[in-house]
């Protein structure tokens, strides 16, 4: 039964107290040990120098119900993600030019630390999904981005060639596309594990109504299908500068199309740079137009 | 607006970008521009929703109003804007999408943090269709006295992924108010012995004391001799009394402390929560029994309400007492000093009080009762809600106790009737245990 004097049942849970000054320093000077009794000062929460940095705590301190289906469902899809995400980065990422190389200096001791730390991400990534908690899931992360940081002499060079893909640029470029849209899937479907859960507590636990569930849902299920195409497609496209770049300069040189395709710093990396370049510029002009509002505006509008 | 995943997000593509540049690692570059692409085509083509709701009026507001949410209007209904503690209050918020596209909202209608939501959700995630509206009904419950207002309406909507998201106000407010409740005092006496004079007729139809015949009942012990109808003893052969119609109604002067200090306690139990409940049930007695009633509250500033009869008095005072605030330290004295030079002589005078840190207390109960004012204090013992909150340990109790008992018997030897009111016994008791019955 709860206290006569309780408030929690006003306060989300929360005993909120207020008293007079005098009565709380009468209250505790007059104990037998001359302390203030803790229940009489009210606890304030103090966010950590990292809380308020990122302008809230890095780990929700929310427990979560069992999953529900929709959160299983995105559960099987990350750990799916995983496995061919690990596999992936295993071959797009050889021990050449990693830290561990620069260290050891030993490619066969390279490539045993390159495994554990690709295994160690899978294995953290597993177990924070399943277990749905987030410092497991960071620690996956800096390992895959550990993973991938590595010094390449702008060549895309496989550890595992079975299918003799480094001999073919383009389909070495749909790999480490696929491999870099892999990633970001996994970045956000393990968030999405997590945000979900947030939201099936809430609804379960009455915090928070949800009206027409399916289409909220089905709206993120679409989502995940086009965004990763588009944001692949368009990889793609930035990653091809070098075929790209010349066959639209051959409109006007073909002599100039010709140097520029055999152009070493066009195939490298300041290639794909320069192609990152370019679409971001048209990307932002469009912001500067303030494109999104008007679109936005316009779909509304419209009949 | 940028989430904080979506700015994490962007730090770490940047990061990226510049790495994969500086060990010319193509990898990097290309999950760099992934991560780019997500991002932009969420700020272009997301449209949607969890919120933040800072209460601020329209003329604050300064915050981030997108295209996307300037067509989402709402609208709120009460079903009633005045009730009793304890009392339900049934909400019902329209929210209208004038837009041709459909919307992702998260929408949180704000309550004040005192309610409970009892039935529904103030908080509600929905797809709303082009040129929609829909209803959102819930019920909340009001467990303390005070002036409230619902709203503002705090809408949000986000991208799928929950990178970007644009935010609105919707300054929809409604206030109401929670009168503090009653108890019904039908068994309390607490009588005039000095009538009013009151100009012109006034049928009060209820027994008391006065001259006029109001009906027979049976005698009892303790009544009157001289009330007995000898001739209606001898029809019935039952000692029969007279009983009188009140002729006279008094002045009643309800004080209630609201200092600082008399907040001492848990929220929903303390001395002023008390006091206004008591002074709520109390001016609703006298008030039905056609007394008038006057209202003095002290804290900061000395409150009055003037002397008045009827059920509209009955409003004005609740609604004073809906509204009274702990602050200030206004001692008794200057409250009696005030209202003694406009009071009748006699009337009585209730005060509640938890007759903490205010040394005027005996010098300004002295005056009223020396001018033969009829004193009766209610006093609720900050002492005990504090113990029983375990603020106070057992030694300390004590202390506070026997000081607390000594001006209590000092009062009384003054000739006031007065109740050291303890917080589980009922207002009834307490009054009854003050006047001695």
């Amino acid at each position: 039964m709860a206290k006569s004097g309780d408030t929690a049942h006003l306060y989300d849970g929360k005993t909120v107290r207020s008293a007079a000054p005098s009565r709380k320093k009468l209250a505790g000077t007059s104990s037998s040990t001359g302390e203030i009794p803790k229940d009489a000062i009210p606890t304030v929460e103090i966010p950590s120098f990292i809380e308020s940095l990122l302008g809230g705590p890095l780990v929700p301190k929310m427990k979560f119900l069992p999953a529900d289906k929709m959160v299983q469902n995105l559960q099987l899809g990350c750990y799916g993600i995983l496995i061919a995400l690990g596999v992936l980065t295993y071959i797009v990422t050889p021990a050449t030019g990693t830290l561990w190389f620069a260290v050891t200096g030993s490619m066969a001791v390279a490539s045993v630390l390159q495994l554990i730390v690709v295994v160690g991400a899978v294995g953290t990534g597993f177990w924070g999904t399943m277990t749905r908690d987030a410092r497991f899931l960071l620690v996956s992360y800096v390992m895959f981005i550990l993973s991938v940081m590595r010094f390449a002499s702008s060549k895309v060079s496989l550890s595992q060639d079975v299918f003799g893909g480094e001999e073919t640029q383009f389909l070495l470029t749909i790999l480490v596309v696929v491999y870099a849209v892999l990633l970001v899937m996994y970045f956000e479907l393990s968030n999405g594990v997590l945000r979900f859960s947030m939201l099936d507590t809430s609804i379960r636990t009455r915090e928070v109504y949800v009206m027409n569930v399916k289409k909220i849902i089905g709206k993120y299920h679409r989502s995940l299908i086009i965004n990763p195409l588009i944001a692949g497609t368009l990889a793609l496209l930035v990653l091809s500068v070098n075929t790209i770049l010349p066959a639209f300069i051959s409109l006007f040189s073909e002599q100039t199309a010709l140097r520029m395709e055999e152009s070493i710093e066009l195939i490298s990396v300041y290639g794909v740079a320069l192609g990152t370049l370019f679409v971001f510029l048209i990307v932002g002009g469009l912001f500067v137009l303030d494109l999104p509002s008007h679109l936005q505006s316009w779909r509304e509008n419209k009949e | 607006m940028w989430s904080r995943k979506s700015a994490m997000l962007g730090s770490l593509a940047v990061a990226m970008y510049l790495l994969g540049l500086t060990l010319r690692n193509t990898q990097l570059v290309t999950i760099a521009v992934v991560i780019f692409v997500f991002l932009t085509w969420a700020a272009i083509f997301g449209g949607h929703a969890d919120v933040s709701a800072s209460g601020r009026r329209a003329d604050e507001w300064s915050g981030e109003e997108g295209v996307s949410l300037s067509n989402v209007s709402a609208m709120r209904k009460l079903s009633s804007a005045r009730i009793f503690e304890d009392g339900e209050v049934g909400v019902t918020l329209r929210m209208q999408n004038n837009s041709g596209l459909g919307k992702i909202l998260e929408v949180r209608d704000r309550v004040p943090e005192v309610m409970r939501i009892k039935d529904g959700a103030n908080y509600i995630l929905m797809e709303l269709g082009p040129r929609r509206e829909t209803f959102i009904e819930y019920t909340v419950e009001c467990p303390l006295r005070g002036f409230y207002s619902l709203g503002p309406v705090a809408v949000r909507v986000q991208d799928p992924f929950g990178l970007f998201h644009k935010e609105k106000e919707l300054h929809v407010y409604n206030d109401f108010l929670v009168f503090p409740k009653m108890e019904d005092l039908s068994d309390t006496f607490v009588k005039s012995r000095v009538p009013k004079i009151f100009t012109g007729a006034v049928n009060i139809r209820q027994p008391g004391p006065g001259s006029e015949f109001y009906s027979l009942r049976e005698y009892f012990e303790g009544d009157s001799f001289r009330a007995i109808n000898w001739s209606a003893y001898a029809r019935t052969g039952r000692l029969m009394v007279n009983e009188r119609e009140r002729d006279a109604v008094s002045d009643i002067i309800l004080i209630v402390d609201s200092r600082a200090v008399s907040e001492t306690g848990p929220v929903s139990r303390n001395a002023l929560v008390y006091s206004t409940r008591a002074a709520a049930s109390l001016a609703k007695f006298f008030l039905g029994r056609r007394d008038s009633v006057g209202l003095v509250t002290y804290s900061d500033e000395v409150v009055s309400i003037d002397r008045d009869t009827g059920s509209k008095q009955l409003y004005v005072i609740l609604t004073k007492l809906a509204g009274a605030m702990s602050r200030g330290n206004i001692p008794l004295q200057v409250v009696v000093n005030r209202i003694l030079p406009h009071i009748n002589k006699g009337s009585p005078i209730i005060v509640m009080s938890n007759l903490e840190d205010d040394p005027t207390i005996i010098t300004a109960l002295r005056d009223f009762r020396a001018r033969d004012f009829d004193v009766t204090v209610l006093s609720p013992s900050s002492l005990e809600f504090e113990f029983d909150a375990k603020r106070l340990d057992r030694t300390g109790y004590e202390v506070l106790k026997t000081e607390r008992d000594i001006l209590i018997s000092e009062l009384s030897s003054l000739g006031v009737n007065i109740m050291d009111w303890e917080p589980d016994m009922l207002l009834s008791t307490a009054l009854a245990g003050a006047r001695g019955f």
